[in-house]
């Protein structure tokens, strides 16, 4: 089901431009989204045969998707799943949960509850031992700190390893505030789960504890008509937000429409416009590393295909604008603002064969036949 | 000494190196034999309990090349018990929006 909406400066700007019948009306999920599913070619069959290939359960080689879900223009043109996840499933996101981490702080950056250049120690004391990391340089994963990430290959010396499921569990922020320094904040991109879950527990102190504990709901998913979201905390209560978030592939699919509208759910400036252009804005001291050119930009705890720093945008077949959520094993939340596509990929890639760029050009292919104006 | 042992010698190096190793990565080194089980125990109570996946795909899920020598699912209470590398961990189902977490003690593997 959807309805129909135009907000005053929207039938404003109708007034003033042609095609305004089109520009009214605008699709939006109820309590399920609208079904309108593409028609089946040769296009999209290219599609299916890259994302669900026959799976090989011993050696768990090769693609392995989960659930591929597509929206255009809000309502849903395409869906698919691999046993054992369905519709109903509320599956993993990994490290797409720091994208919604960040989009959860949006709501509470519209609230005027902190400010992106105020220390972090501001809100997590414990970070005194870090005065001049900022909200900001987290949101970029800049904070300097000397972190290991990674998972399977280096598990002895792992940072998250050891975060998630030993030395760090019980309280993962307060672990990466013992680590020491390694530059200077701000300075460069070093990706770490460990940023992530200390912006978690700052967002902890902003809200006070017992606000905190509902937050996620009461701030992003209830106003969406999420349902479906379960969000894991450590021993401290602090929400993993670096990575256990769960939900359904429909219901991840309403964020990634809040954020293709720049943060407005239906009537409602949910996230304040300023705050998703931050999300998109590369980080200013990216360099792209030398033989990762495939690499998505990092934004303010989103993931951009942008071309910065002289480097070409790192999916190259997909448009400019497009940006994601991303975790591990294969999971993608991609939103494509021209093409107003958003689209919602679990998996559990187990090898590096999956590549982002060649699932965008196929569904590119597949849904994106109108040539744009 | 050397010259008279050269294969004592060369052992003794390595086994010093090895203890010097070890010795500076005495942290993590520790922390070590936890990996496997608590792995395990963590995301086979997510995979079973939050995502309500068949108990064995979240089995295979979790198989890692370390094997488990001992693993228990508790399915009315929603706890999971693994054991690896001489170290038991234990995952508990805490609510519905809460889903699961490592405990920090682990409870003990039910004898078989």
């Amino acid at each position: 089901m959807s309805f129909l909406h135009c907000a005053p400066r929207l039938a404003l700007a109708c007034g003033l431009a042609l095609g305004c019948a089109a520009a009214q009306a605008e699709n939006w999920p109820a309590a399920d989204w609208t079904s309108r599913p593409a028609p089946p070619s040769a296009a999209l069959s290219a599609l299916e045969n890259y994302a669900f290939p026959a799976r090989d359960e011993a050696s768990r080689a090769g693609v392995r998707t989960d659930a591929l879900l597509v929206i255009h223009d809000g309502q849903l043109i395409y869906e698919r799943y691999a046993a054992p996840t369905q519709s109903t499933t509320p599956h993993l996101t990994w490290s797409m949960a720091k994208s919604l981490l960040a989009t959860t702080m949006g709501v509470a950056y519209g609230q005027g509850r902190f400010r992106l250049d105020a220390p972090v120690a501001e809100y997590y004391p414990p970070f005194a031992a870090h005065p001049q990391v900022k909200i900001g340089h987290l949101l970029n994963w800049a904070s300097g700190l000397d972190w290991q990430e990674g998972y399977e290959y280096a598990p002895l010396r792992s940072s998250v390893v050891a975060m998630l499921y030993t030395r760090g569990r019980s309280d993962m922020a307060a672990f990466t505030a013992a680590h020491e320094a390694a530059a200077e904040p701000g300075a460069r991109f070093h990706y770490s789960s460990g940023d992530s879950n200390v912006l978690s527990a700052a967002l902890k102190g902003m809200l006070g504890e017992a606000a905190y504990a509902d937050y996620p709901w009461t701030a992003l998913f209830e106003p969406l008509g999420i349902e479906s979201a379960v969000w894991e905390r450590d021993a401290s209560g602090t929400f993993v937000g670096s990575s256990y978030a769960y939900m359904t592939a429909r219901d991840l699919a309403r964020v990634g429409l809040l954020m293709q509208r720049d943060g407005r759910w239906g009537e409602r400036q949910l996230l304040p416009k300023a705050w998703v252009e931050f999300n998109r804005t590369p980080f200013a001291n990216y360099l792209a590393q030398a033989g990762k050119a495939d690499d998505a930009v990092p934004g303010g705890h989103w993931w951009l295909n942008a071309a910065v720093a002289g480097a070409r945008k790192p999916w190259v077949d997909a448009p400019g604008e497009t940006f994601a959520a991303l975790g591990h094993w294969g999971q993608g939340l991609y939103v494509l603002p021209r093409e107003r596509l958003v689209i919602v990929r679990y998996a559990d890639d187990r090898d590096g064969s999956f590549q982002h760029n060649q699932l965008l050009k196929l569904a590119q292919a597949a849904f994106v036949s109108e040539v744009q104006p | 000494m050397i010259r008279r042992r050269p294969f004592s010698s060369l052992l003794l190096v390595l086994a010093l190196s090895v203890a010097a190793l070890a010795w500076h990565n005495r942290v993590h080194v520790q922390a070590f034999p936890g990996i496997v089980g608590a792995y395990s125990a963590k995301e086979y109570c997510s995979c079973r309990y939050v995502s309500h996946n068949p108990a064995d795909y979240c089995a295979a899920y979790v198989e890692q090349y370390v094997p488990l020598a001992g693993f228990f699912d508790d399915a009315a209470n929603k706890w999971v018990v693994a054991r690896a590398l001489g170290s038991t961990q234990t995952a508990q189902w805490l609510g519905p929006r809460q889903g699961c977490q490592l405990l920090p003690e682990s409870a003990p593997l039910p004898a078989p």
